[in-house]
């Protein structure tokens, strides 16, 4: 049996957006995304849980510093808290801000920060949109 | 290759009374504890559906919460602020058991999910849950 050591950080920040498909008419945005159409949008705080996994380094004993894996989470979150992402995040002009399109856009900036070797790799983005809703993300290959 | 899961959380009140029919209340209390009361009790069930399923382009959803919510109220409506064993008819042949009850939501999201449902866990107490999923799709260890 082998074993899986994890390690998980959490962040929460609000933001604000709106489900909206610029291809469609606004009765398929709204029969499609309800609500979540509304003009001006709405928002929400999100809870996101990173999970790396890997092995402890001999010396320090960790995965990854907390305290790096913290402002790594703050940069790539920067486009993030407290805005609205239809317009202020550039990934989302023309993509719809869902909780799985979001998760994997996070996703994409973390990996691009670890990129993942023996010691510390992506696991899992674990995303809540609300306390009743999450999205959980990953890929095999990274 | 990509991972997403949908998980959403939903709450229902019910009541049950543990006991095999035929025997006395003394023999059912020897077995079942004060969960054969014979007034039967109740509890606060919090069910968590995970559906998993591809990120629509378009829509950027991968699982709806519609269509988790269609699939998942009615169940809901059907067990909320009931006495199990007497008013849903399943549980009259069935003990109103965690394990029961979470296979019986199982055979019932199937039916609206299909494969895409891959694993529900069902809370009774806050020290108790249950899980329920099939092996072959729930190849996800996170």
């Amino acid at each position: 049996m082998g074993y899986r050591k994890l390690l998980t950080k959490r962040m929460d920040f609000s933001a604000s957006h709106r489900y909206w498909n610029p291809e469609w008419s606004e009765e398929k945005n709204k029969e499609v995304f309800g609500k979540s159409a509304s003009p001006h949008g709405h928002g929400h705080n999100y809870a996101l849980e990173l999970t790396v996994e890997g092995e402890a380094d001999p010396e320090t004993g960790m995965i990854i510093n907390l305290y790096d894996l913290k402002k790594i989470m703050k940069e790539v979150l920067e486009d993030f808290d407290h805005k609205h992402l239809n317009e202020d995040n550039p990934h989302f002009k023309t993509l719809v801000p869902t909780t799985e399109n979001i998760a994997r856009v996070l996703w994409d900036g973390f990996k691009e920060r670890i990129p993942g070797d023996e010691r510390c790799r992506l696991y899992r983005v674990r995303l809540y949109e609300t306390r009743d809703m999450y999205v959980d993300y990953w890929r095999d290959e990274d | 290759m990509e991972h997403v899961t949908v998980t959403k959380t939903y709450r229902f009140s019910a009541g049950h009374r543990l006991a095999i029919k035929g025997l006395t209340d003394e023999e059912n209390f020897r077995i079942f504890d004060t969960c054969s009361n014979p007034g039967g009790h109740g509890h606060d069930y919090y069910l968590e559906v995970k559906a998993a399923g591809g990120i629509d382009p378009v829509s950027g959803f991968a699982v709806p919460e519609s269509a988790l919510d269609e699939a998942v109220m009615p169940v809901i409506e059907e067990l909320d602020y009931k006495r199990l064993d007497i008013e849903v008819s399943y549980f009259s042949g069935n003990q109103p058991t965690g394990e029961n009850i979470a296979e019986y939501i199982w055979k019932r999201l199937r039916a609206g999910l299909g494969k895409s449902l891959v694993h529900i866990r069902l809370s009774e107490t806050a020290t108790s849950y249950f899980e329920f999923y099939e092996e072959e799709t729930y190849p996800y260890e996170r």
